[in-house]
């Protein structure tokens, strides 16, 4: 559909997931900094490529009998679905990488095949730490998993399409985020599971001595560490923001500029939030968010009558 | 990818899902087995739709109502085993032979 | 997708998903490990739902990979609390009547290959050009809409019926699920739980007798 040759779409896939990676890491380390008190310095455009090197030249560990197959897939598995998601993202009027006709299902599906290779980084270890944090981040999963499932559906009731550029197309007038005000929280909420980041932290957490990374090292924990920075990348833009819609600029420079703001956002909740404990956070997201979904989802149906 | 292959896929499926959920001790690989049945005949459904029935919008539905019952069993079926280890402490089907309690 | 007569690719695609598909289901049943065996089960689901894409199934592949990624993931956690060997450390074998199984597991393959092989089907090809998500969302909600609503209904009852099953207060009254919840006393001379532990139900003792409840 897009007119795109064969080989260049893995590379535009590649050059966007690293343009993405590096973008996140350098908001976060900026937004930790500035929440920290420390100087807000360029060092920081810098340090990624510092914590890469750094990372990179670590020997890579072994456990004992782990799943060899599954440990080295699973870091492969986020990074193709992060790209995968990236993919998806309508860039301007007539191009997006992959434009399928089911695009906010395929989106269900990239983020529900993340809590699985989540819960194989974890498993596959054979260690303590990882495989409890493999089967806590299952819980949290499971439940932000349904919150996705009606906010996405409710942002693809006025476009009467499943299809991501369609949505876009829909926010002709009024962008989703002002027709559908809980759908861009509760979105935020999920992009901040499939990450596991900051608040929702719960499978590479401190507390674990770093969750499913505790075994990791080397350039297997790099490719980690850079999957879930480009998860934080994700479609809150496109589906809730207007993607390409806005004046003056090119419509690829506008989703950029909305991506990085949905970057600071998510990294301001990562630095500003603690930890949620994990039963606390499933009461929540059962009782109170999905209620939440389900009135957003009433409200885009009665907006659509 | 003709309709003979796929179907002959799909009985596959079947046949091997009849195989293990007839074969296997544990309720829970039971419920595997019906899975893997109701795998191999939504793609029977499917390949029927799409290859013999022209994208007749009811061969569609027939696999959305397949999917729907493969949750529904799946759902009742882990409650039932809750249960019924609640009540008896077993997990095999081979102690589920009396139903009184 | 392509065209009335598929490329060699998508036919050599569509070869690599059912053999996976097929063999990855027999694997379930022979491996040692719960996790891997509900992870085997996720790759047939996947490449059904694949060959399904390749059909020309726009929503409905996606659709099966959506939904059984889910359920596998939920599985993973039963098989792991209700089976004998999560782990896969030792060997195990826990069938029985394996040639029965093996016999009728055979006999229904070979009934569904003949029908396969010598049935007469119509052969009408899938229009590529048609919106087939659209033609099922009419489906749906027009001609449909008492099978949809069915469905639902049905899915209601499920959900409600699962939450009643499984819910910590039991049929038996407070409590009693814990009874049978917690695993038995290892070491015999200590014979029962200490007091405190778990309060005294009023049908613990008795599995057999309720009258109350009918």
């Amino acid at each position: 559909m897009s007119g795109l040759a064969v080989w260049a779409a893995p590379l535009l896939v590649a050059v966007l997931l690293a343009g993405g990676v590096y973008a996140a890491a350098v908001i976060d380390l900026a937004t930790g900094r500035s929440v920290a008190g420390t100087g807000l310095g360029p060092s920081a455009l810098l340090q990624p490529f510092r914590r890469a090197a750094l990372t990179v030249v670590q020997r890579p560990s072994a456990t004992e009998r782990p799943d060899v197959v599954m440990w080295l897939l699973a870091p492969a598995l986020y990074l193709g679905l992060a790209a995968a998601g990236l993919a998806l993202v309508p860039l301007s009027p007539t191009f997006a990488i992959a434009d399928v006709q089911a695009g906010i299902v395929v989106w269900g599906t990239i983020e529900s095949l993340v809590i699985v290779a989540i819960f194989l980084h974890g498993w596959s270890a054979n260690s303590l730490q990882p495989l409890l944090a493999a089967y806590r981040f299952l819980a949290v999963g499971v439940s932000y998993l349904l919150l996705s499932m009606f906010v996405l559906i409710a942002a693809a009731i006025p476009a009467e399409s499943l299809a991501t550029g369609q949505i876009v197309v829909s926010q002709h007038g009024l962008w989703n985020v002002v027709r559908q005000p809980l759908g861009l929280p509760l979105f935020l909420i999920v992009a901040l599971g499939s990450a596991t980041w900051g608040p929702l932290n719960v499978a590479d957490g401190t507390d674990l001595a770093g969750g499913t990374t505790a075994e990791v090292s080397g350039m297997p924990l790099l490719m980690w560490r850079a999957a879930r920075l480009a998860m934080l990348t994700s479609f809150a833009a496109t589906v809730f923001l207007g993607g390409w819609q806005g004046p003056w600029l090119p419509g690829p420079l506008w989703v950029a500029v909305k991506t990085l703001l949905v970057l600071v956002v998510l990294a301001a909740a990562g630095h500003r939030f603690a930890r949620v404990p994990t039963e606390r956070f499933v009461t929540i997201c059962w009782v109170v968010l999905l209620p939440l979904s389900f009135v957003d989802l009433a409200v885009a149906g009665v907006g659509a009558l | 990818m003709t309709l003979t292959t796929v179907l002959v896929v799909a009985a596959a499926l079947v046949g091997l899902g009849l195989w293990g959920a007839l074969a296997q001790q544990s309720i829970v690989m039971l419920l595997m087995g019906i899975e893997l049945m109701i795998n191999g005949v939504l793609l029977a459904a499917g390949g029927l739709w799409a290859l013999a029935a022209g994208g007749d919008p009811k061969g569609q539905l027939l696999v959305v109502v397949a999917m729907a019952v493969m949750a529904v069993e799946m759902a009742i079926g882990f409650a039932i085993v809750v249960a019924v280890y609640r009540a008896r402490q077993v997990d095999l089907t081979d102690g589920l032979d009396s139903m009184a309690g | 997708m392509s065209g009335a007569q598929p490329s060699l690719v998508v036919h050599g695609a569509f070869w690599v998903f059912a053999l996976v598909a097929v063999v990855s289901g027999w694997r379930v049943f022979r491996t040692d490990s719960m996790v891997r065996a509900t992870f085997l089960l996720l790759a047939s689901f996947l490449n059904v739902g694949a060959i399904l894409l390749l059909l020309g199934g726009a929503y409905l592949g996606i659709a099966l990979l959506f939904m059984m990624t889910v359920e596998m993931t939920v599985m993973a956690v039963f098989m792991v609390a209700f089976m004998m060997n999560p782990a896969g450390l030792n060997p195990m074998s826990m069938v029985h009547q394996p040639r029965v199984a093996a016999v009728a597991g055979w006999a229904v393959f070979a009934g569904g290959a003949a029908v396969a092989v010598w049935g007469r089907f119509p052969r009408r090809p899938l229009d590529p050009a048609a919106d087939v998500i659209g033609a099922l969302g009419t489906e749906l909600m027009g001609r449909s809409m008492l099978i949809f609503e069915t469905a639902g209904v049905a899915l209601v009852a499920t959900m409600i019926g699962s939450v009643v099953l499984s819910s910590r207060r039991s049929r038996f009254g407070d409590e009693a699920g814990d009874i049978g919840s917690l695993p038995p006393m290892l070491d015999s001379a200590a014979g029962t739980y200490p007091p405190g532990v778990v309060s005294e139900p009023a049908g613990a003792g008795h599995h057999g007798s309720h009258g109350d409840h009918s």
